[in-house]
């Protein structure tokens, strides 16, 4: 259970209103609570649980319901006093254990009459055992069933976010020089362009003033606190001195990369009222920096001044899209993803627009509808109960092949069983898709895991690196599998597995597809079933670098497995959600051991090195020319280690947990290596959270640290 | 005797929500031999939240996938304590074993269905936490590798 915002729609009413119905068993015994309780809880949870469970409780997105028969079938056997348990553990996500006992009980004491409970004149104390089923029938009070989403910020529950949007300091930027085409190809190694900083997602910097023999002198050379609340995982973008950052709640500022100035800030809105739900990124392209929203709009600001030039709507946001993937600017055109892809119709899809005007030219449906190609991959299951294939990550681009890459993520429910696909491919989920970046036609694609039941996205980076003529895109998914793909025509070349994982059984190498576990491919809803990795990857959203010097992959994975159970899902609803419950343990054979680090040959697909540790890795990896390569934990250790073997030659701990994007970028001929703190997040931060008990970390601290050599060294 | 007849585990908690996670903490270490068709297993635990109570062996169909119970180990002490048992494995068990199938789950008054697990693996090298090797690192894939056609 996750506690996080987004839009009550009238559907979702409706799926609470029509799962209770379903299970309407009338109980007559009075809860453990009190009225009182009840008043004081909901409350409660308006601001520390609506945001992601919404107002209705009908959940939203990777977030249960805690309403109604699916409510009911995960703890309706259950006692009151494990459900306490768990939320006073696991809750808020991202802040879990943080508010008191009263409040706790207050919010149960909601959430069970929420499901039909009826209030009586005994408290509910933490140590109070009844069984929720004997109390509840899901049937859900038409006064919650109507909520709708916190109206205000304090119901929105924001934490320390900037309390004023609107643009708060106007740039007077002189020397700022447009970003054209032929840069963003062959990018200025001084500069940090492109997300990974280029269009081939290296994430290499070739600068080499810092090495593995002086990174030990590395020190703070300054920081900038960042705002609170949201989940923090971006990078910042630096074109000639300037420093653009998307910082939480769709903040846009522009500072001077050298000494930490605020050069211009426009706060955007609307404020982050979310755990989960990154800016991942921004792109910058001839006069203007472009950014999506999080309530699915793309901005583009003038980069002088951080005036806003023109806006459009992506999707809806009132139909519940999201955007969190970052843009990407290729061939003149800004090209954007969409997330929270709940069976809405339209589907979600890829979209560019116009960098100059806005103006859309282009979409591409990420979910295959009945008559369309590949829409006879859904086993004929109803146009709207097909979900997800969302793009929270952005793409990378192909200028000689005018291709952009994408991965999309996993089909919606989770777990086969719930959606009632079987081993159908569900296209495009957990596909790569290769598109004209003129006309957003498919060239092709590649299904890396049809009939994915686990939550194990495909969606990461796909890095683009070739041997000699050879044209390749590699990725590497949650489960854990590095792909290796011709880019120019799709085809399966190589994969390799980089963590443990036994979802697989087999993987037939001749046609690149993975074989089941037979038990996987005769689930049934309702029963608990193994996967490692769990859905906190193998591999997750802090991408990969690729030394390019070393021809090494350096990879950022995770060892954690789970135990999921599927719901079952009503048909013909209109509202989707991942509908899986999770338990979660550490992987066998890794002693405990929740973070690797491997570095991979590309040209041979061997593993050069690896070490693993205790605590996750919740940033991406930068190499650079110095033979480093950089990357940031869950314990709050930002560390260098040398690229060619593994070892750690620098490290230092920063207030909270190091979660983002590391970049290098040099200004008046010193380098400079920068890094985020953040919070938020969904599994990669939220496994750690509940499995490593001995690993503690403030609740608040987000920021940005630049660091260099000692001046004059 | 060879290298692979030697088994091991640590024992950590088994899968948990919020709700079971203060009763399933604690932690342990399995070593067991076989000879022939001899099982032999000795191990301990520590800091459990609750006093232990039973230990069985399980056969599941894949490393990490829980099983069936396929016998009973003896278990001595509290919340710190001791886990023993011989057995004598049919064939298909001890290709479970050698496949990594077969694990040992430890239980306790608060947690009755399970407070620690681990599966038995051949041993293997394991590096201490920061240091680099070389390979890929992780445990032995003693049942996937094999089933990874040629190309």
């Amino acid at each position: 259970m996750r506690f996080c915002k987004i839009h009550l729609t009238s559907a979702a009413i409706a799926v609470a209103l029509l799962s209770a119905d379903a299970v309407a068993q009338q109980s007559s015994a009075a809860g453990p609570f009190t009225a009182a309780q009840v008043t004081a809880g909901r409350a409660a949870y308006a601001v520390n649980c609506a945001s992601c469970h919404e107002a209705n409780l009908a959940g939203s997105g990777d977030q249960p319901p805690l309403a109604g028969a699916s409510f009911m079938a995960v703890w309706g056997d259950r006692t009151t006093k494990a459900f306490y348990d768990d939320i006073r553990t696991a809750m808020p996500y991202g802040k879990a254990g943080s508010l008191d006992s009263i409040t706790y009980q207050n919010i149960v004491a909601f959430i069970l009459s929420a499901n039909g409970a009826k209030a009586g004149p005994e408290s509910l104390r933490p140590d109070t055992a009844v069984k929720i089923s004997a109390i509840a029938n899901g049937k859900i009070p038409a006064d919650v069933a109507r909520s709708s989403a916190a109206s205000t910020d304090e119901e929105a529950g924001r934490p320390g976010a900037p309390m004023r949007l609107g643009q708060t300091l106007i740039g007077k930027i002189k020397n700022y020089a447009p970003v054209t085409n032929e840069m963003l190809v062959h990018p200025d190694p001084k500069d940090w362009l492109i997300y990974r900083g280029n269009y081939q997602a290296w994430s290499f910097s070739p600068l080499k003033q810092i090495t593995d023999k002086n990174v030990g002198q590395l020190q703070l050379k300054w920081s900038w606190a960042m705002n609170e609340g949201g989940e923090n995982a971006t990078g910042p973008t630096v074109h000639n001195g300037i420093m653009f950052l998307a910082n939480t709640s769709n903040t846009v500022q522009a500072l001077d990369a050298k000494s930490g100035e605020l050069l211009w800030e426009n706060r955007l809105g609307p404020v982050a009222a979310r755990a989960y739900s990154a800016l991942r990124s921004l792109a910058v392209y001839q006069d203007k920096v472009y950014i999506n929203a999080t309530d699915a709009k793309l901005y583009a600001l003038d980069a002088k001044t951080g005036k806003v030039v023109w806006e459009t709507v992506i999707a809806d946001s009132a139909k519940g899209f999201n955007e969190t993937g970052g843009v990407i600017v290729a061939h003149g055109k800004v090209i954007v993803g969409l997330t929270l892809c709940r069976g809405q119709m339209p589907h979600c899809y890829i979209s560019a627009y116009d960098a100059e005007t806005g103006k859309q030219v282009w979409k591409f449906t990420t979910i295959a509808d009945k008559g369309t190609p590949g829409g006879d991959t859904w086993n004929d299951i109803p146009d709207d109960m097909r979900a997800g294939g969302e793009t929270w990550i952005a793409g990378t681009y192909d200028p000689e092949l005018n291709t952009t890459y994408w991965g999309v993520a996993q089909s919606k429910p989770w777990m086969r069983a719930s959606r009632r696909t079987g081993n159908a491919a569900t296209l495009y989920g957990n596909s790569t898709l290769a598109l004209d970046v003129d006309t957003g036609k498919l060239k092709w694609y590649y299904s890396h895991a049809p009939g994915e039941s686990f939550d194990l996205d495909e969606v990461f980076e796909r890095v683009l690196i070739d041997h000699g003529d050879q044209k390749t895109l590699m990725t590497v998914g949650k489960v854990g599998i590095l792909w290796k793909l011709d880019r120019v025509t799709g085809k399966f070349l190589d994969a390799r597995q980089t963590v443990f994982q036994n979802v697989y059984s087999g993987f037939d190498m001749k046609k690149g597809e993975p074989i089941y576990r037979p038990d996987i491919v005769n689930q049934k809803t309702n029963t608990w079933i193994s996967a490692c990795p769990s859905p906190a990857g193998g591999h997750d959203w802090p991408p990969t670098s690729y030394d390019q010097p070393n021809d090494l992959m350096i990879i950022p994975l995770g060892q954690s497995c789970n135990l999921m159970l599927g719901h079952d899902v009503a048909q013909h609803t209109g509202v989707v959600n991942a509908e899986g419950e999770e338990r979660e343990f550490f992987m066998p054979g890794t002693d405990g051991n929740m973070g690797r680090l491997t570095a991979y040959r590309t040209s041979t697909m061997e593993p050069v090195w690896t070490f693993q540790q205790r605590s996750s890795f919740l940033t991406g990896v930068l190499s650079t020319g110095g033979n480093l390569a950089c990357v940031g934990d869950y314990d709050r250790v930002f560390r260098c280690v040398q690229a060619t073997t593994g070892k750690t030659v620098w490290t230092t701990r920063l207030p909270t947990v190091v979660q983002g994007n590391p970049i290098s970028f040099s200004v008046d001929g010193k380098q400079y290596i920068a890094i985020t703190t953040g919070l938020g997040g969904g599994s990669t931060i939220g496994k750690p959270s509940s499995m490593l008990s001995e690993v503690h970390h403030p609740d608040h601290g987000q920021a940005l640290f630049v660091f260099g050599l000692p001046d004059g060294g | 005797m060879p290298v692979n007849d030697k088994f091991d585990t640590r024992l950590t908690a088994v899968a948990f929500d919020g709700a079971m996670r203060a009763n399933v903490q604690g932690d342990g270490h399995i070593d067991a031999v076989l000879t022939g068709n001899k099982l032999s297993v000795t191990g301990s635990f520590t800091e459990l939240p609750s006093a232990a109570t039973t230990a069985k062996l399980f056969m599941g169909p894949a490393i990490g996938v829980p099983g069936d119970a396929v016998y009973v180990l003896t278990v001595a002490g509290g919340t710190d304590g001791s886990i023993k048992g011989g057995f004598t494995l049919n064939a298909k068990q001890i290709v479970a074993l050698r496949r990594g199938h077969l694990y040992v789950q430890l239980n306790s008054q608060n947690a009755p269905d399970g407070n620690l697990w681990g599966w038995l693996m051949p041993e293997h090298p394991v590096a201490a936490a920061d240091v680099p090797l070389p390979g890929h690192g992780f445990l032995p894939q003693v049942d996937v590798p094999g089933n990874w056609t040629e190309k």
